[in-house]
């Protein structure tokens, strides 16, 4: 199977009297199917209830620097391993990493109830990947999200593959746009229940769950500060959305902007200022802020609808939701260079989220959630049940 | 630019009524069967009637796979209210598990918050009542189609319900008798991706 990647670079754009405009784009077709570091990895012998070796296989197939093949082929790495009922939890899992020329590069085992395969699965994919890139593995982080069906609105905490989705709340009304905390042991996100606009923040391990916002009219795009003390939000009381900040201990919103406008979605930069969604100057486009509000720096140019900034863990990007023509992308801005790039082929693509490496971007599509990579990969879909949105990737956390 | 809008809410308003006639068994289905879930779906929760949230502690939550409700792609959003109502919740009306009737919806044309003259007897009809009986409250809701940012058209749904809250106080309404909530394009009444459902989805309900 051959995977083509597409980068459309945006290079200039501009628009004068009577729409006169100019861009310049430049397509970049490579394959990646056949680009990944060839690893063999062989069925795990034992009987455990978890294909542990498919689930690495996949694992490392998803980031796109892999090719997983089949045990019989000749590749510059192997897998091996079993998992079997024993040790003092339930089950033994042992595993080796062999380069090329035979040499060890792992040899470990874990000892783990039979509900932790998936995730010692992939913790070996992590390890493999931290071993031969140097960098670090998305596998063993998770992921939140909304879905819907039969009549009911469910958040949803699943591993970063979309498996073990585990439901923390359901709902008869909608529920949206959650956040995680920088700990990710708290998701703040929006509840219709009782058919008003509400921001949540709930404990994903006890269930405990508190209203931190109810006003009149929206409250909405919750998103939590860096440190973990302060949230940002939309509220609408004054009568038009402007953006506030809470801090959770003081329970008191303080507005930070002021505009007869739309301001939503706002989202914090590494450094406490605030990126958010305006249409101020006649069309949504990005702003941003400092800590404590002041007046707004424009920060796309691009078309006419650049809205729902996303921040890369490490601040350098800001991904977002950009339209052309009838159809909407998702694009990255480079805080660096000023670069903007269109990253997804297009269509319904919105709600754009980080994963912790700052690496790829998981976002709605309008049938479901996929990924693609910062710097331009294929996209690929994740398989999630119930018309799957509003993604969010966790932090590294606990 | 007009007779096209005409044209098209003509054309929304008569699909709708049409969707309704046809539909009107089946919301009596739809409740009956928003009823059961609650006591069987739910492994180890027991099941509290006339509560609509739900939460679990992660690792102790249910499967997503252990719900079977869910339809195939794009379907089953016209049982978005079903589940049950909360007691003492002030508005009423919604519990059928329909969208409001047809005298009861204003349709806007895509990314516009205008109000056409079509609309304006909707809401001239709406806000004659309001003002002959002072104690009544209603409430907007507005709505977009799903293109775009799911928080930026909770903004656009949220301006589309001020348009026909601005007017019903022009029309005399008093402002106390008004709430306005937006939902953006969280609860769209057609389904699917067609300009058609695009345009019955922009809207704003009144609801009593």
């Amino acid at each position: 199977m051959k995977l083509f990647l597409k980068i459309i670079l945006l290079t200039a754009w501009w628009l004068g009297i009577g729409a006169a405009h100019a861009q310049i784009t430049l397509d970049i077709t490579k394959g990646v199917g056949g680009s990944g570091i060839p690893i063999a990895i062989a069925p795990f012998g034992g009987n455990a209830p978890v294909d542990i070796a498919g689930t690495v296989a996949a694992d490392l197939k998803r980031t796109g620097k892999f090719a997983p093949q089949p045990p019989e082929v000749r590749a510059d790495y192997a897998v091996a391993g079993q998992a079997a009922p024993g040790g003092s939890r339930g089950y033994i899992v042992q595993f080796q990493l062999t380069g090329a020329q035979g040499g060890q590069l792992l040899n470990l085992s874990f000892d783990v109830p039979a509900n932790q395969l998936r995730a010692v699965a992939h913790r070996i994919s992590d390890l493999i990947y931290e071993k031969l890139t140097n960098e670090k593995g998305l596998a063993g982080t998770r992921i939140a999200y909304v879905a819907f069906g039969g009549g009911a609105y469910y958040l949803v905490v699943a591993d970063a593959d979309g498996q073990n989705p585990q439901v923390i709340l359901r709902s008869s009304q909608p529920i949206m746009s959650p956040a995680w905390s920088p700990d990710s042991s708290r998701l703040t996100y929006v509840s219709f229940e009782g058919r008003r606009a509400q921001i949540i923040v709930q404990d994903i391990y006890s269930g405990a769950r508190r209203s931190v916002s109810a006003a009149p009219g929206i409250n909405g795009a919750p998103s939590w500060s860096p440190d973990g003390r302060r949230l940002a939000f939309t509220l609408s009381q004054d009568g038009n959305p402007e953006i506030y900040a809470l801090d959770l201990a003081s329970q008191y919103p303080v507005r930070l902007t002021n505009s007869s406008a739309i301001d939503t979605e706002a989202v914090w930069l590494p450094d406490g200022s605030i990126v958010f969604t305006s249409d101020r100057g006649g069309s949504p486009q990005l702003y941003r802020i400092g800590p404590g509000g002041g007046s707004p720096q424009r920060l796309t140019f691009q078309g006419d609808y650049n809205a729902r900034p996303a921040v890369s863990p490490d601040g350098r990007y800001i991904a977002m939701v950009h339209r052309r023509g009838s159809r909407f992308y998702i694009a990255v801005l480079d805080a660096q260079t000023r670069q903007f790039r269109v990253l997804t082929s297009g269509g319904l693509d919105e709600s754009p989220s980080f994963a912790p490496n700052g690496k790829t971007i998981i976002y709605s599509n309008g049938h479901g959630v996929a990924t693609v990579s910062v710097d331009g990969g294929a996209s690929q879909e994740i398989a999630l049940r119930g018309n799957a949105r509003d993604a969010a990737w966790a932090p590294y956390g606990r | 630019m007009q007779n096209l809008i005409r044209v098209l809410i003509a054309a929304a308003t008569l699909a709708l009524l049409a969707s309704c006639a046809a539909t009107g068994e089946n919301t009596g289905q739809e409740q009956t069967t928003a009823a059961q879930p609650d006591a069987t779906a739910q492994p180890g929760v027991t099941a509290q009637p006339g509560q609509e949230v739900y939460s679990y502690p992660y690792g102790q939550a249910p499967s997503l796979d252990s719900y079977d409700t869910f339809d195939t792609r794009g379907g089953g959003t016209t049982a978005a209210y079903a589940g049950g109502q909360p007691g003492g919740q002030a508005v009423t009306g919604m519990s059928g598990g329909a969208t409001a009737s047809a005298d009861r919806i204003v349709y806007f044309s895509y990314d516009s918050t205008d109000i056409v003259p079509e609309s304006r007897t909707i809401i001239e009809n709406n806000a004659r009542s309001l003002t002959k009986n002072p104690q009544i409250v209603t409430q907007l809701e507005g709505h977009t189609d799903e293109r775009g940012s799911r928080e930026y058209n909770i903004a656009l749904g949220e301006r589309r319900a001020n348009a026909v809250r601005q007017t019903m106080i022009a029309m005399g309404v008093s402002p106390q008798q008004i709430r306005v909530v937006s939902f953006g394009e969280e609860r769209p009444a057609a389904p699917g991706q067609s300009e058609r459902s695009y345009a019955l989805n922009r809207r704003v309900e009144i609801i009593y």
